[in-house]
């Protein structure tokens, strides 16, 4: 018992003892404390040190951070506690103490499960928002800091009622600190480029806070990062090609915040961060300020800056969206269309350097949306007044168009094939046709032609042709071929150089650019012809050459458009080699060679000029076909030339002038008969092969008429009129052309089956024969004269013609444009300029 | 010493080099810095003062006047609960200009704001526009007017203490203007007395 009784005893006083203890360490007792204070206030108040300069008490912050956790509702009012002993802290300009009461705050924020910190959070914030009251820098960087350890914790119960305006504001504010002294110029920089970081970072995450991409709030956040990076180092921003791409060079740890962190870097990075999270409906007003920002502090010329933001943003934002960029710099050329060309033209070449990067992203419609904003810009560029005396102007307006097409050149280098072809398309259909113009806006018309043409050139440049009848549609080739005849010879070679383009698959153009009749040393990449381009040949190949013997006998003919016109032909020859192609640019040869002849309107070295291609045309075209007789006699022909008229071989030879065309013997002629002879003899088919030797027009279109599938052959007695008419035009400037469309009935169809072909031909030549005679003999003014008596009856007959020819579908492809330009007949343009335009 | 009962925010605005920044200075730290560069961006300032008894903290958000910084200073406008319009009475520029910065606040700010007209340096001999005519200006445009130098500290205090009493008259009558509900529920008083009474469940 008494056993019992001491133990008892002793465990009764142990237990006392404890229990005293435990109530001693708690100082739950009211009797033993000394102040009546409750117990979280007593921890929070042991925390701070006697001396300031000891630091937070490590021990008694652990014995806060315990109870804080074990009772979590208590969190709210040390909060609340903590945030007053800062608060007064700040008044009485303890610094120390607000820095450790600061440091507390983090480690308990640190600490705490989400679940407790909603109202905790409320007075933290309270403190930072005061400390950022403050004028003293040191605190205002705390402060900063404390609130980025913040917006890194992720918090799982939303916030409604928290507010970000002011700190933002503030953050925004500190980014332009103008601190006398440098190194807290920059911490403060520092400090507020973290701070927005830290806003982000908080708020994007979250859809139930505040809305960062309010307008409100990036028209501070953008300015200010972009001020920042406006200050970085030189290299940063003119760094090319290789900095802005991938991630930043330094990566930039926000947490440990080393001191020696450049401002625009950081910029940089918050600038990347806040991109890369916008989604589509906050591009717009993520781009908006740093339009704004770059128009205010002048940072379009130079533009090294500009692209340099661009090609951050661009390179950060998710790659879908990245087109909206592009279409928002647009827009914003757009609305500056009334600002200094220089500074259009700067933004244009941003455009153009980044427009690559989205070109991979564009779909669909938003492709052309592009390219017709592109051409809409160009277009009012050339259309917009400019006084001709303000040569600065001039040339300012011209950098912008060119930077304009450099543009949308690189935009189409980056699209796929089928595209380019889409684009392609798109701007000949913007282009001005032929006639279409009234008379004052010509200049401009023909400058937007060069322009729009400068375009499809760059776009076709990059441009791969496989196969013919997907890079020359018809509705793309149909008006290309219809540009390549108006006024303008420059148009006319850009027009040439397009083709050479699209035709041109084993990079020959270059080889090909001037007439030789030394095939052989041109070392000309041949492929074998395959059945599709036998059969894009079939379909549109004569009618190219059509084309391009009606744009030879154009009455302006420059040296370049004839250079242009062979390259075009040659490449036909290399690309398309069928038999069919033989046998029509045989034919074309021998027409060119005519015009070189007949026409006395050319000048004597464009003649000559001809007789160069045609002579090369012939010696190309045997060689690539093989047809070995073709080949003998075409060195034939170039011996003779090399004999007696070696003008006739060399493209640039100078003397033209003192040489007759008279005198130029046959042999050295290039002979329809000889050639046919040649084909013969190899087997071939000339089927087709008619004599080419009455004035070119004529025969030509009767021969295109003839060998065409689609085109009946029967000639009636209006068209013979009307040939007439044609022949007039021969010898005399301009050109005419008139498409042979017949009456397709079945009684003409039975009369072409029925009667043999040869007679009907030799008919057709012998009465051709007669006329080209007549007008070879009779005097110029005696041709005048009854040229000018037939004018009537041309008028009827064509008038016959036009009122058919309107009554055709316009979309019928074999329909060619009918035009008139003749000069010594001016009535034909006057009666009906209208109707010739299709 | 957190007991305020309004928070308002203030925001000048003006031609550069008309005296914003001397004028925050002076108000709020009774200091005219000689040489004061120009200001970058948005400066901030705080400033608590009594009206009535009323503590009413002052938020004020000095802008640059430089036209590059236009698109950061614009963003400011918006929360303003008063906008002090300046110009320098010596600078007929300045003056000249106020149309135009005018327009930018129809454009920017709320439509309830509390405009007020400031002509600073009165102190200056040069004078260029008389009092009449900025009054006339203020009364045409339905602004409050009054002429301040920041230098010899005339009406400077003036100036702030009648904005806050317009404010809180303007809070007081219609419950609330722009931005009232966030900026009176940080009562310190009822803070605290709310913290003590729930002390003894601890």
């Amino acid at each position: 018992m008494s056993v019992w009784s001491t133990l008892s005893d002793s465990s009764f006083l142990e237990m006392l003892d404890s229990v005293l203890s435990k109530c001693d360490a708690s100082h739950c007792c009211c009797g033993c404390c000394a102040a009546l204070r409750p117990r979280y206030k007593r921890l929070v108040d042991n925390i701070f040190p006697v001396n300031p300069e000891d630091g937070l008490v490590r021990s008694n912050m652990d014995k806060l951070t315990f109870y804080s956790m074990s009772s979590p509702e208590k969190l709210d009012r040390i909060g609340e506690y903590l945030a007053q002993r800062v608060s007064r802290d700040i008044y009485r300009h303890r610094n120390p103490m607000v820095i450790i009461a600061m440091e507390a705050m983090d480690q308990l924020l640190l600490a705490c499960h989400a679940q407790s910190l909603n109202l905790f959070v409320e007075s933290f914030l309270k403190t930072v928002q005061k400390l950022l009251e403050t004028t003293e820098p040191a605190l205002q960087i705390l402060a900063s800091q404390s609130f980025v350890k913040f917006a890194n914790i992720e918090e799982d119960t939303p916030s409604y009622h928290r507010r970000y305006d002011f700190f933002v504001s503030k953050f925004a504010s500190l980014c332009h600190s103008n601190h006398p002294e440098v190194d807290v110029l920059n911490s403060l920089r520092l400090a507020g480029l973290r701070g927005i970081q830290g806003v982000v970072r908080k708020t994007v995450s979250d859809d139930l806070v505040e809305n960062i991409w309010e307008p409100v709030h990036m028209d501070k956040i953008v300015p200010s990062l972009l001020y920042n990076m406006q200050h970085a180092r030189p290299r940063r921003i003119s760094n090319d090609d290789n900095s802005p791409n991938g991630l930043p060079e330094e990566q930039v740890d926000s947490e440990n915040g080393a001191r020696n962190i450049d401002p625009s870097a950081l910029a940089e990075n918050c600038l990347r961060e806040l991109v890369g999270r916008a989604s589509f409906g906050n591009i717009r007003s993520v781009i908006k300020p740093v339009f704004k920002h770059l128009d205010l502090h002048e940072l379009w010329v130079p533009n090294d800056f500009a692209i340099y933001t661009f090609r951050v943003i661009m390179y950060s934002i998710q790659v879908q969206y990245s087109y909206a960029v592009v279409e928002n710099l647009m827009m914003h050329l757009d609305t500056s269309s009334r600002s200094r060309a220089k500074v259009r033209t700067s933004m244009a070449n941003v455009l153009a350097k980044i427009i690559a990067i989205a070109a991979g992203e564009s779909v669909g419609p938003s492709v052309l949306e592009i390219v017709n904003s592109l051409l809409k810009h160009l277009k009012q560029s050339i259309m917009s007044p400019i006084p001709v005396d303000d040569k600065e102007a001039v040339t300012d307006e011209k950098h912008f168009q060119e930077s304009l097409i450099s543009a949308l050149a690189e935009f189409a280098y980056h699209l796929p094939d089928y595209q380019k072809i889409e684009i392609m398309m798109f701007i000949i259909g913007g282009t001005p046709g032929t006639g279409k113009s009234d008379p004052e806006n010509v200049p401009a018309e023909t400058l937007l032609q060069h322009m729009l043409l400068k375009c499809l050139l760059k776009v076709s440049h990059k441009y791969k042709s496989t196969n013919f009848s997907t890079s020359l549609p018809l509705t793309f080739l149909d008006p290309l071929l219809r540009t390549s005849l108006v006024q303008d010879a420059y148009v006319r070679v850009l027009v040439q150089e397009i083709l050479h383009c699209l035709l041109d698959r084993h990079d020959n153009r270059s080889k090909l650019k001037k007439p030789s009749v030394e095939i052989c040393d041109l070392n000309l990449a041949i492929d074998k012809c395959s059945r599709a381009d036998s059969l894009f040949y079939k379909n549109h190949g004569s009618r190219i050459l059509v084309n391009l013997s009606e744009s030879l006998d154009l009455n302006n003919v420059t040296r370049e458009n004839i250079e242009a016109i062979y390259c075009t032909a040659a490449l036909i020859c290399v690309e398309l080699a069928t038999d069919e192609m033989l046998v029509d640019i045989l034919r074309w040869a021998l027409a060119v060679q005519d015009v070189a002849l007949t026409n006395t309107m050319l000048h004597p070295k464009n003649r000559l000029s001809l007789h160069v291609v045609a002579i090369s045309i012939v010696t190309l075209a045997s060689h690539t076909m093989n047809v070995t007789t073709l080949v003998e006699y075409s060195s034939k022909v170039v011996s003779a030339r090399n004999g007696s008229a070696p003008h006739l071989l060399n493209f640039n030879e100078s003397s033209a002038e003192s040489i007759q065309q008279d005198a130029i013997s046959p042999e050295c002629l290039l002979d329809f008969n000889a050639i046919a002879d040649c084909m013969k003899e190899a087997g071939r088919d000339i089927m087709g092969m008619i004599p080419l030797q009455g004035p070119f027009n004529a025969n030509q279109r009767y021969s295109w008429a003839d060998s065409s599938v689609n085109q009946p052959s029967s000639f009636t007695d209006l068209s013979n009129i009307n040939l007439d008419g044609s022949e007039s035009n021969t010898s005399s400037p301009g050109l005419a052309r008139r498409y042979a469309e017949e009456e397709v009935t079945f009684e003409a169809l039975k009369k072409v089956l029925a009667e043999p072909v040869e007679s009907r031909r030799e008919a057709e030549y012998e009465k051709r024969q007669v006329i080209c005679e007549k007008f070879r003999n009779t005097p110029f003014q005696q041709l005048v004269a009854s040229s000018q008596s037939k004018g009537d009856v041309l008028n009827d007959t064509l008038n016959q013609i036009l009122t058919r020819i309107s009554v055709m579908p316009c979309g019928q492809p074999e329909l060619n444009a009918v035009q008139h330009n003749n000069q010594s007949l001016p009535h034909y343009g006057n009666n009906f300029p209208d109707l010739f335009v299709y | 010493m957190e007991d305020y009962k309004y928070l308002f925010k203030v925001v000048l605005i003006g031609n550069a080099g008309v005296g914003k920044t001397c004028l925050v200075r002076r108000f709020t730290q009774g200091i005219f810095p000689p040489g004061q560069g120009a200001t970058i961006g948005v400066d901030f300032m705080i400033k608590t003062v009594e009206i009535d008894g009323l503590k009413i903290k002052l938020q004020i958000w000095d802008t640059a006047g430089q036209e590059r910084f236009r698109s950061i200073t614009q963003s400011y406008y918006r929360s303003a609960h008063a906008l002090i319009l300046v110009y320098d009475v010596s600078a007929q520029p300045s003056f000249d200009c106020l149309p135009v910065w005018l327009r930018e606040v129809e454009e920017y700010a709320s439509p309830k704001v509390l405009r007020v007209l400031v002509g600073n340096k009165v102190d200056r001999d040069d004078r260029e526009i008389p009092p009449a005519v900025g009054e006339g200006f203020s009364r045409m445009n339905n602004m409050y007017f009054i002429e301040t130098s920041a230098k010899d500290c005339s009406n400077v205090d003036k100036l702030f203490q009648e904005i806050a009493r317009e404010l809180i008259q303007d809070a007081n009558s219609n419950d609330g203007p722009v931005g009232q509900q966030d900026t009176t529920h940080l009562d310190g008083a009822a803070e605290k007395s709310w913290s003590e009474s729930n002390c003894c469940k601890s």
